[in-house]
């Protein structure tokens, strides 16, 4: 799975190279807008130590951002499952806040918090939480009425045995959105760096933007890509794993 | 009958040539509109003062004088004129030295045409409460803003080289749009565009009874060129005319747009698209504009300083920002107009 990841992205990858040196040869276009194949190479060899680290940096923001957004999602996700007062009044805030655009709210966050880790973190988070939240929401609002019925007639129903049941019945659709979630983060991240960081791959990609350097951006986005990919195979791995843990070792009664 | 006939007669004669003329004049005008050549102009920046001649040349129809139809676009920290030429989608455009030298390092085909500023506004302002900078080593113990990636890293590092000041001895801040180090005093000194974003924090400071000096690394001998308009060597080489005919009416806004004569025309002009500031600090920033375009009642607008370009060329060399001379004299071209 991890294999056919990154195999997929160097086709895609390889293919928008491919379009842009096409673009290039049909309008006689200079290196300084769209670079010949030597000076991506070349410019791959100067900076390619630097970006990977940079994105490994980046990575590690959108790794502890996405695990944040998680726990918020399930919390929310959580309390906000029944169709009480309370519960509905946390789905409210919750769309709510994800109504404002990032980029609007950025500079208010970076003003009060400063251009640091904390901010990056902060909209990594914000940005890959909602579509989690939704998901999550989802999910925990659908009763499995098979099993919980048996649960309520007995009396034993308790609200974390609830959330189990219907964690575990779900738990492929709930992998592959943490899964897609992890894209999210890393582009909230690289948003967060864009627009005032001093670390991470989206500064970088914004000082190269600066100087109107495209070789260094498309090295940029071929480690954002590479990594990126590694990191979602992980996250499908581990689900599967996770997924045939529950149901091997305990042989379907872990509830 | 016959009279009726010969009524109608009359009447169709009168009408096909109403529609005659109709025709006639649809065409005409036409033509005359088909006569005018269309042009995209490419600004650096926002419509705001520090482009009030090139919109005082639109405003007031010096371009359609010359039988051109120049849409002048303005421009943002994306949006490069260099490319827009190269695509195609603009024949002329506003660029800074280091876009320019950087993109003939790369094979571009692009010419400068004019200088628009003699002096580079990106300055460094700083409280009149710290001592005052009169020799560069005054910089050493200093928190110092810097654009990483931007053309006033390069222009400090020539700086820093230039007084042998080691990274050691300064502290660097890098540094966005927004203010705030500056305001909290978190960075000492702070990089700003002269004519603009000068002009506004020095305003805001007097507000707080604080007093502001600027740091010109021109006042210590580093001549940096900031904008200039350029076009394509193709342009240049196939339509001189177009070339000549553009730029006169260029120019002739800027000469406008500076002389104080014409003050509050200009401001008009510009309040009707930067809505950003009050009238107060456009007053302020055309004063300080017309400083760095026309230094000297002497200068002609659009002079191209052929030394500073070299330096600047030697600079970006220096600091590796290009990989070979780009012989940046042979892509200077005096426009006579």
């Amino acid at each position: 799975m991890l294999y056919r990841r990154i195999f997929q992205f160097l086709i895609v990858y390889i293919f928008g190279i491919l379009f842009l040196l096409i673009i290039k040869f049909i309008f006689s276009l200079s290196d300084y807008v769209i670079p010949n194949i030597l000076l991506i190479i070349e410019t791959a060899a100067q900076v390619f130590k630097e970006y990977f680290f940079d994105v490994i940096n980046t990575l590690s923001v959108t790794i502890l951002g996405q695990c944040i957004s998680i726990c918020m999602a399930f919390f929310v996700g959580i309390s906000g499952r029944k169709s009480s007062w309370i519960g509905s009044f946390i789905k409210v805030t919750a769309y709510n806040i994800q109504a404002y655009p990032i980029v609007a709210l950025a500079p208010i966050i970076f003003i009060l918090i400063g251009d640091g880790f904390i901010s990056r973190l902060l909209i990594a988070s914000m940005i890959c939480y909602f579509p989690l939240l939704l998901s999550v929401l989802g999910i925990m609002a659908t009763p499995v009425k098979d099993i919980e019925h048996f649960y309520i007639i007995t009396g034993q129903m308790k609200w974390h045995l609830e959330v189990k049941i219907r964690i575990f019945e779900n738990l492929s659709k709930l992998t592959t959105v943490i899964s897609g979630s992890a894209t999210l983060a890393m582009a909230g991240t690289i948003v967060a760096e864009f627009i005032a960081a001093n670390a991470g791959i989206g500064y970088s990609i914004r000082i190269a933007l600066y100087q109107s350097n495209l070789a260094k951006i498309l090295i940029a986005l071929f480690l954002i890509g590479i990594i990126i990919s590694v990191y979602q195979g992980i996250l499908e791995v581990i689900g599967e794993q996770i997924k045939s843990k529950w149901s091997i070792s305990k042989k379907g009664t872990i509830l | 009958m016959n009279k009726n006939k010969s009524n109608n007669n009359v009447l169709n004669i009168r009408i096909f040539l109403f529609l005659l003329t109709l025709l006639l004049l649809i065409s005409g005008a036409a033509t005359v509109y088909a006569e005018k050549i269309e042009l995209n102009y490419r600004l650096k920046w926002l419509f705001n003062t520090s482009v009030a001649g090139d919109i005082y040349a639109d405003a007031k129809g010096f371009f359609d004088d010359a039988g051109l139809n120049v849409n002048v676009k303005q421009g943002s920290p994306e949006k490069n004129a260099i490319n827009e030429i190269e695509l195609g989608r603009a024949q002329f455009g506003v660029a800074s030295a280091d876009q320019v030298i950087r993109a003939l390092d790369k094979k571009a085909k692009i010419v400068v045409i004019a200088q628009l500023l003699q002096i580079n506004p990106m300055q460094w302002i700083y409280r009149a409460d710290k001592p005052k900078i009169k020799v560069l080593n005054d910089l050493k113990g200093r928190n110092i803003g810097i654009t990483f990636g931007g053309n006033d890293e390069t222009i400090m590092n020539t700086v820093f080289a230039k007084a042998g000041i080691s990274k050691n001895d300064v502290n660097i801040t890098g540094v966005r749009f927004d203010f705030t180090p500056f305001l909290m005093k978190k960075v000492d000194i702070w990089p700003v565009y002269r004519n603009t974003q000068g002009v506004i924090l020095k305003e805001k400071l007097a507000k707080q009874n604080e007093h502001v000096f600027f740091f010109n690394p021109a006042d210590f001998g580093i001549n940096f060129v900031a904008n200039s308009v350029i076009t394509s060597m193709e342009m240049v080489k196939n339509k001189p005319d177009i070339v000549k005919k553009f730029l006169t009416s260029l120019l002739k806004g800027w000469e406008a747009a500076m002389d104080p004569a014409n003050e509050k025309v200009t401001l008009d002009i510009i309040k009707k698209l930067d809505k950003a500031d009050n009238d107060k600090i456009r007053k302020k920033q055309l004063t300080a504009t017309r400083k760095l375009i026309k230094p000297f009642a002497s200068v002609k607008i659009g002079t191209i300083n052929i030394n500073a370009w070299k330096q600047t060329q030697n600079i970006m060399l220096k600091e590796k920002q290009i990989k070979n001379k780009v012989n940046i004299e042979n892509h200077l071209i005096q426009v006579n107009y």
